[in-house]
């Protein structure tokens, strides 16, 4: 018996041990000449396409290894949190509007202002302005625009025809929409014309934005829900489920999926980003049934956009390598790539066309269409708080519990109080 | 016993023999977990944005708590799903464990399917219940509607929402109890039972009598762990319940509200305050039973 | 007499067929999703079985996932945190139940504190350790959390308890020291405790999600738990895939509890008559 203690306290000691050794091998491949980096990011769907792009970089730069690192949403900003607090981020890594503030604040981002005024493969003037702002503070950039994304209207062919409706384009305005989605409800049978989830992405923020409404005041340090465009607009989204009854209602939306709904057939219509487009690809039913237009009109055009960005951290060990890298993932050839590789419309200007010509089954032009007239996605020093707080009120708002008037002075006083 | 110890003086050797026994243990729990719930306790008076950085804050947590509605129905959710599952998970584990004991033919297949939940991964779990209480679709729905009554939509009418995760926590967490009883019902000499068989005593009686007195040291364990683990909900709802559902303020739990505040709003200070309440309530709760064990648990 | 054993014997398989049902029906709506085309898996209403069972969800798990390699990562984790807190805790429990030293209660108190944190506290605070270890992304990384366990402590001080003393009061006399006693005594008698524990060890190791997932990134250093959740895009899931991952991850679990409490059962069924 004792023998078998001792043992198994070697073996232990010595998981330690190898452990140790293993993370040396690391450190010590630099000097050998070979240095590792690690890349972060969150999305499946893109992790062929940013292993393709680490690829084509080794190629160019046989002395750096890239390893593409994929951790679910939920816990990535916890990782990164930790990874952040114990200077052990990972040297590039993908970062969002949400967060993007508070990292940069902190200082935890490495400042690429000198790299991209100095490179001679890309500059910032080839990406989008909005989408590049949302990642400077001070008039530093801290990440390189990595891709954009935009909402679009898909909807189901099958249920269009059997109503006898022609199908959604650039002419449709909200009064068609709306006219539409009556005709194509047919509450028997449990099918919808529209789905009103709680998202303002994805949902009433474009509708909002396509009233001229407003969420945040221009400088961004107060809230702006109280505008009369804005209850409007949030008014006639609520209108869908509980007045026109177009829509499933709130509690439906909660409990399912809301995607499942066009992915059953059980919905004509829906708002959708770019995003989800890799997910569509993969499915036979909207591959068979749906394709995508852009999104009607209200009193303006708009659609919601926003972009991820690709940063370095500030404690990164590889230096060189790392900015070497993010230098190569603003380019045309990488941006090309991840055009080919489909899962996101690529930052970089002309190169949106390409992504267009990699999918067949979709019009995916209509997303790349609303980059003319999109809105960016409201952001602030508080991102996640506001939005969190939102979700929470509209969801009063969509239940039927309370009035858009209503829900809208809660949103601005307790949104106020958190940027305050 | 233990009387007769207290009286004794501290013997050398089982000092000696105490310390190294639970040093290992001991480190452990100072580094792993001590040290980090004091840092949380610290945190608790401070204010932080992330990363480490904190600026002193004094009660202004505590102080926002005491007049915050969401921790107040969050302290509610906590005790309401805690006074449903637990005693179900007793009462219920008991009986399979004692079913389990039983000699009957395939009783180690039963074994095995009773333990099933215990070993599915969360994902899973989450996804196939939601699926089971779904209003439009779901089986449990379909069931009632067959007896000719009108199933509720479970998981987003906040009457029924903590019931429904409820019920799956019950259901995932019998079979492990199960197991721990029938460990502790394994240790019973069988000739108490075939003495008490010759007096004439019958099975409810040498229940009560043997059965139940003999297991409640594991009974007293298999309670404090389910109490503790019931007032810590947090994967089902955190899986079950949308951000979207309208449910969720009359479901979320006080580690739900930590993990919101901590990891997804980044205000880690306001989280630690959060989290020492249910800290407060567990302590409460735990040596009260260790108070109450004597008078029922039969060392 | 025999009329009324029957009763009860027939009572008992109705109650066991009872519980077996609604433990089993979420399990058979597994597999029956595994088999499904993700388009049928979310038709509404949903269809019981599958047209045609699609063997390659299964295929597809096992080409984008290194299972082989999540298999052994996590055999490693789980054999190195069972022998760790099976052995530590039993002898923390012992020292506990048995023993009369100073600070004993202090020392049961840190222990039911333990089990009172919510787990989600500890999370930074050990990453922050192991990454100052410079363990981050290896297998040790995934055992630390796990090599010392106040539930296993509290567990086995409650078998401990149980145990009638005059075994080691006769150890005593036979001149065996506290360690011998110890283990040579009452260790064995503590047995079906020690499986009891070893299974929930293992079965903790291997649903742990967030820890697995935040301390090693890269995919060769992986858990099941941690490879599954990979499957699970940020917007959808496909839940075919999802149900056939998980049955991929679930049989082992299963196969070792098979083994194990056919070992604790009969083990012990010839002891209780020593006694």
């Amino acid at each position: 018996m004792k023998k078998i203690i001792v043992l198994s306290l070697l073996v232990i000691s010595g998981v330690f041990i190898v452990g140790c050794g293993e993370n040396k091998g690391d450190e010590d491949g630099r000097n050998e000449g070979k240095q590792t980096i690690t890349y972060a990011i969150w999305d499946t769907n893109q992790e062929k396409g940013m292993k393709e792009m680490a690829n084509s970089f080794e190629k160019e730069n046989p002395d750096i290894k890239v390893n593409v690192e994929v951790t679910p949403w939920d816990q990535y900003w916890t990782k990164l949190d930790a990874a952040a607090t114990g200077e052990s981020l990972p040297d590039v890594f993908w970062m969002h509007s949400n967060e993007s503030y508070r990292y940069m604040s902190n200082g935890i981002l490495m400042d690429l202002t000198e790299t991209l005024k100095t490179s001679k493969k890309t500059s910032l003037d080839n990406f989008p302005k909005n989408i590049s702002e949302l990642y400077a503070l001070d008039g530093k950039q801290y990440a390189m625009p990595k891709d954009i994304d935009t909402i679009g209207l898909w909807y189901n062919k099958t249920l269009f025809d059997n109503a006898s409706i022609s199908y959604p384009d650039e002419t449709w305005t909200l009064e068609i929409f709306l006219a539409a989605a009556k005709k194509l409800t047919d509450e028997e049978k449990g099918i919808y014309g529209f789905t009103a989830v709680n998202n303002g992405h994805e949902g009433y923020w474009n509708f909002i934005f396509q009233n001229e409404g407003k969420i945040m005041s221009a400088d961004r340090k107060t809230s702006a829900f109280t505008d009369p465009k804005t209850v409007e607009a949030i008014q006639f989204y609520a209108d869908l489920i509980n007045k026109y009854k177009v829509s499933p209602s709130a509690d439906q939306l909660a409990e399912n999926k809301p995607v499942s709904f066009i992915q059953s057939g059980r919905s004509a219509m829906g708002f959708f980003g770019s995003w989800m487009l890799a997910d569509f690809k993969e499915n036979d039913y909207m591959k068979e049934n749906t394709d995508v237009a852009v999104l009607p009109q209200g009193i303006k055009r708009a659609s919601v956009y926003n972009g991820l960005g690709n940063a370095v951290a500030a404690t990164t060990k590889h230096k060189e390598a790392a900015l070497k890298f993010i230098e190569y993932l603003g380019s045309k050839e990488a941006n090309l790539i991840s055009a080919k590789t489909g899962a996101a419309i690529p930052a970089y200007e002309g190169t949106a066309d390409e992504w267009v010509k990699n999918t067949e089954n979709y019009n995916v032009k209509a997303y790349v269409d609303m980059l003319d007239y999109a809105v960016i996605r409201p952001f602030s020093n508080e991102t996640i708080k506001v939005e969190t707080v939102e979700t929470e009120k509209i969801a009063d708002l969509l239940s039927g519990k309370k009035s858009a008037e209503n829900v809208a002075k809660t949103i601005q006083t307790e949104v106020d109080d958190i940027l305050k | 016993m233990e009387k007769k110890i207290n009286r004794r003086k501290y013997n050398q050797e089982e000092i000696l023999w105490g310390a190294i026994l639970i040093a290992p243990t001991l480190m452990g729990l100072i580094i792993l977990n001590i040290k980090p719930a004091i840092e949380t306790l610290i945190l608790s008076f401070q204010e932080s944005s992330g990363f480490g950085k904190t600026v002193w804050a004094g009660l202004k947590n505590y102080k926002k708590l005491i007049g915050d509605p969401e921790v107040t129905q969050a302290v509610i959710n906590t005790l309401v799903y805690t006074l449903i599952a637990v005693p179900f998970i007793i009462v219920l584990s008991l009986v399979a464990a004692v079913l389990m004991n039983q000699k009957v033919k395939g009783i180690s297949f039963y074994r095995t399917l009773y333990f099933l939940p215990v070993v599915a991964t969360p994902a899973a779990v989450a996804m196939v219940w939601r699926w089971l209480y779904n209003s439009d679709y779901g089986i449990i729905n379909y069931l009632f509607s067959l007896v000719g009554l009108k199933g509720a939509s479970w998981l987003t009418n906040p009457h029924t929402s903590i019931l429904a995760i409820a019920i799956v926590g019950i259901w995932s967490t019998v079979g492990y109890n199960m197991v721990l009883l029938l460990s502790g019902l394994q240790e019973i000499p069988k000739d108490y039972y075939e003495s008490a068989e010759i007096d004439g005593a019958g099975a409810i009686k040498q229940f009560f009598s043997i059965t139940l007195p003999l297991v409640s040291p594991t009974l007293f364990f298999v309670m404090v762990t389910t109490i503790i683990n019931s007032l810590q909900v947090f994967d089902l709802i955190f899986m079950m319940i949308d951000k979207t559902n309208a449910a969720l303020p009359k479901t979320q739990s006080l580690v739900y509200l930590f993990y919101k505040q901590s990891f997804i709003m980044n205000d880690k200070g306001y989280g630690s305050a959060i989290v020492m309440v249910l800290l407060v309530i567990i302590m409460l709760i735990t040596v009260l039973q260790v108070k109450v064990q004597k008078k029922w648990v039969n060392y | 007499m025999k009329s009324q054993k029957l009763k009860s014997k027939v009572l008992i398989n109705l109650l066991l067929i009872l519980g077996a049902c609604i433990m089993v029906l979420p399990f058979v709506w597994m597999i029956l999703t595994s088999g499904k085309t993700l388009a049928e898996s979310v038709r509404i209403p949903p269809s019981i079985l599958p047209e045609k069972f699609q063997w390659n969800n299964f295929k597809v798990v096992l080409d984008k996932l290194p299972f082989i390699q999540f298999y052994i990562n996590t055999a490693l984790m789980i054999l190195f945190r069972v022998v760790g807190s099976v052995l530590f805790s039993a002898m923390a429990a012992y020292a506990c139940a048995r023993l009369h030293f100073p600070g004993r209660n202090l020392f049961f108190g840190l222990v039911l504190m333990q089990m009172m944190i919510p787990t989600q506290i500890f999370i930074i605070p050990q990453y922050l350790l192991v990454q100052k270890m410079g363990l981050l992304n290896s297998i040790p990384a995934l055992v630390l959390p796990g090599i010392v366990s106040a539930f296993g402590t509290f567990l086995l001080r409650q078998f401990f308890l149980g145990l009638p003393d005059e075994l080691e009061e006769a150890a005593k006399l036979d001149g065996c020291n506290v360690w011998q006693t110890f283990f040579k005594v009452m260790l064995p008698l503590a047995k079906s405790g020690l499986v009891a524990l070893a299974i929930f060890t293992a079965l903790f190791a291997f649903k742990d999600l967030m820890w697995p997932l935040i301390v090693n990134m890269s995919l060769d250093k992986m858990t099941l738990s941690s490879g599954l959740a990979n499957l699970q895009g940020q917007y959808t899931t496909n839940y075919p895939q999802l149900m056939a991952g998980s049955l991929l991850a679930i049989w082992p679990m299963l196969l070792v509890f098979v083994v194990f409490q056919k070992k604790f059962i009969e083990g012990i069924a010839t002891s209780g008559g020593k006694l």
